[in-house]
């Protein structure tokens, strides 16, 4: 892997796509990465080696792109998330993440792309009263049978995997269903939830979750680039912790709330456009735990540099 | 309600076996972190307050603790009563009565899992979702599991139907082959009369999504006496697997079917009259009453 490559890094904006950019230049300074994301960029901080470009996934200049660069490696880390108030324009949502998604790998395929890796998520699943134990890759996806909103999540999915085993042969590709990422430059909804000065505690759940410092999953998007082979794979540690826990361990206020009257609260802030999103109350109701077997039989079994508890004491750092 | 607040329930003998008994499951239970939340303190505090119930209120007899051996079983028995307290005596049981102790892990039905405030409750002290996945992630960390493979219809009897066994599901029975784990038949014998049936709410059961609604006389359960017995253990067959037909699973389903009726008759011809729990009191009370009038 010595010799040099060129990498296409989608959604360079958010904070995992520039610690894994970081990463791999810091490994292979000769190597070229071109950052894209549809987001304005003027955040992203300067790197020798790293180019940042704003555009969108649809527009034909992103395919132009694909024709004047020979990308070797394709990161897609650029799924719209729900937790801001996006979950208002899934048109939006729908037109980047599934059909983006599902340009990004038609033009991968065009230019003979040699490694693909998506970041999906582990809400795929659901959190649902009857989650097994330490759900498995091929569990069904059964996020949007509670939430149709989170159609387009199952639909990136599904439109990666089915991607992927139709072009085993030519090209290796990786989706990865990370755990929660937490961390000081990650701006999703649970670091959110769980950084503030306090937080809505269940009185009447306490789910378990697991969690992963955004370190770690950097350093897993680069390990994969290298020693794992095409599939589906579940990111997360083998160590979990309650909610009321990790709320300890972070130090936040838990305010004990009953969960079964947040939906009708969430409700009422709708109409002032600060509500969360519902699928994030069954989170707070029933667990969704990942078995992370696969992974670890390709990348060993301590493949984490932060434990639970210091990657929840890290996001205190915020 | 702290350790000592639940001291009063309880005799002193009591009190002492259940330190030891706690002592002894914190030592196994050191290096496990459970995934459901089961929580070992809130298990010894809700033991001390219902001890009460399972010594002088359902006079709990044990009967064939010598079966039980320091391995991981798949416990299965009977389902009496229309609230399932058997699942809790049971568990009680093998806490107190049975060495080495063992805090089984019930299988519940889905809708348990869901409900606010009580499905906390129980995975905090040991049940968990009836999931194959589940069952053997336990079993594999040494924990036995209580099945009632009757499930809701085993608890929802008309009053003729009571200690008839309903057909048993096969699903613990494909868990034991894949983990080559014994079964433990048991049966329990009194449970049945603690809630007698005045009807079934099937329509507000359905309205309210509950698997059953059977509307009892009382509310609290009548102090009816209680006899558990454990079979002794049936291995498992070597010739079959997890994947063998319906119709070998269905054979040794029966074996077990048949094990626990046999028991139930036998427990039935040894049980204690129920109302001699309610007329030996009184009794007793009228007999000292009467002769202290007697008495100058």
């Amino acid at each position: 892997m010595s010799e040099k490559k060129k990498i296409l890094i989608i959604g360079i904006a958010g904070g995992l796509a520039q610690m894994t950019a970081r990463l791999i230049l810091n490994e292979h300074p000769e190597w070229e990465i071109l950052g894209i994301d549809s987001r304005d960029i003027s955040k992203v901080p300067p790197l020798k080696g790293l180019t940042s470009l704003e555009l969108k996934y649809s527009r034909g200049n992103f395919e132009n792109l694909f024709r004047t660069h020979q990308f070797e490696v394709v990161y897609h880390l650029g799924r719209i998330s729900h937790s801001s108030n996006t979950h208002n324009i899934l048109a939006k949502r729908i037109e980047l993440s599934v059909m983006g998604t599902n340009r990004i790998l038609e033009l991968c395929e065009r230019s003979q792309v040699k490694k693909v890796i998506i970041l999906s998520t582990f809400h795929v699943y659901g959190a649902l009263p009857d989650n097994s134990i330490f759900l498995k890759e091929d569990a069904p996806l059964r996020a949007s049978i509670r939430h149709p909103e989170l159609r387009d999540v199952v639909e990136m999915d599904q439109i990666c995997t089915n991607w992927m085993w139709k072009n085993q042969n030519t090209v290796s590709t990786i989706v990865l269903r990370p755990c929660n990422i937490i961390g000081t430059q990650i701006h999703n909804a649970m670091t959110r939830f769980l950084a503030g000065p306090i937080a809505l505690s269940p009185a009447d759940y306490n789910p378990f979750f697991q969690f992963i410092h955004e370190f770690d999953m950097a350093h897993i998007l680069y390990k994969v680039l290298k020693d794992v082979p095409t599939g589906t794979y579940n990111v997360a540690g083998s160590d979990f912790i309650s909610l009321r826990d990790a709320l300890k361990v972070v130090g936040t206020k838990g305010i004990p709330f009953p969960i079964v009257l947040a939906g009708g609260l969430n409700s009422a802030l709708k109409r002032f456009n600060i509500d969360v999103p519902e699928y994030l109350l069954d989170y707070l109701k029933f667990s969704c735990l990942i078995s992370n077997h696969e992974l670890k039989k390709h990348i060993g079994p301590n493949f984490l540099r932060f434990s639970i508890n210091e990657a929840l004491e890290l996001i205190k750092l915020r | 309600m702290s350790l000592e607040e639940t001291k009063w329930f309880i005799s002193p003998e009591d009190d002492q076996k259940i330190t030891d008994v706690f002592s002894s499951l914190r030592l196994r239970y050191q290096n496990y972190k459970d995934p459901w939340g089961f929580n070992l303190e809130l298990c010894e505090k809700a033991l001390r307050t219902l001890m009460p119930l399972y010594r002088s209120y359902f006079k709990v007899r044990v009967f064939g603790k010598e079966n039980v051996q320091d391995h991981p079983y798949l416990v299965v028995g009977n389902h009496t009563g229309q609230i399932p307290l058997d699942g809790m005596l049971v568990t009680m049981a093998f806490a107190l009565d049975i060495a080495p102790p063992r805090i089984l892990r019930a299988m519940v039905e889905r809708f348990l899992a869901q409900l606010p405030f009580l499905g906390d409750l129980t995975a905090q002290t040991g049940s968990i979702l009836g999931d194959r996945a589940n069952c053997e992630y336990l079993i594999d960390h040494g924990e036995s599991i209580l099945v009632f493979p009757e499930g809701v219809r085993g608890i929802s009897k008309n009053t003729p139907d009571y200690y008839k066994l309903r057909n048993f599901s096969q699903g613990f029975y494909r868990i034991a082959l894949q983990k080559k784990t014994p079964i433990l038949p048991i049966c329990i014998i009194g449970a049945e009369e603690m809630f007698p049936l005045v009807f079934h709410a099937k329509k507000i059961a359905s309205m309210l999504k509950l698997p059953s609604l059977p509307i009892s006389a009382n509310l609290i359960p009548l102090p009816s006496p209680i006899d558990i017995y454990i079979g002794k253990e049936i291995s498992i067959p070597q010739h079959l697997n997890a994947e063998s037909s319906d119709k070998e699973i269905k054979e040794n389903v029966f074996h077990i079917e048949n094990t626990i009726k046999k028991m139930i008759v036998q427990g039935l011809a040894n049980r204690r009259p129920f109302f001699d729990e309610i007329r030996r009191p009184v009794s007793k009370f009228l007999i000292k009453e009467f002769r202290s009038k007697q008495s100058p």
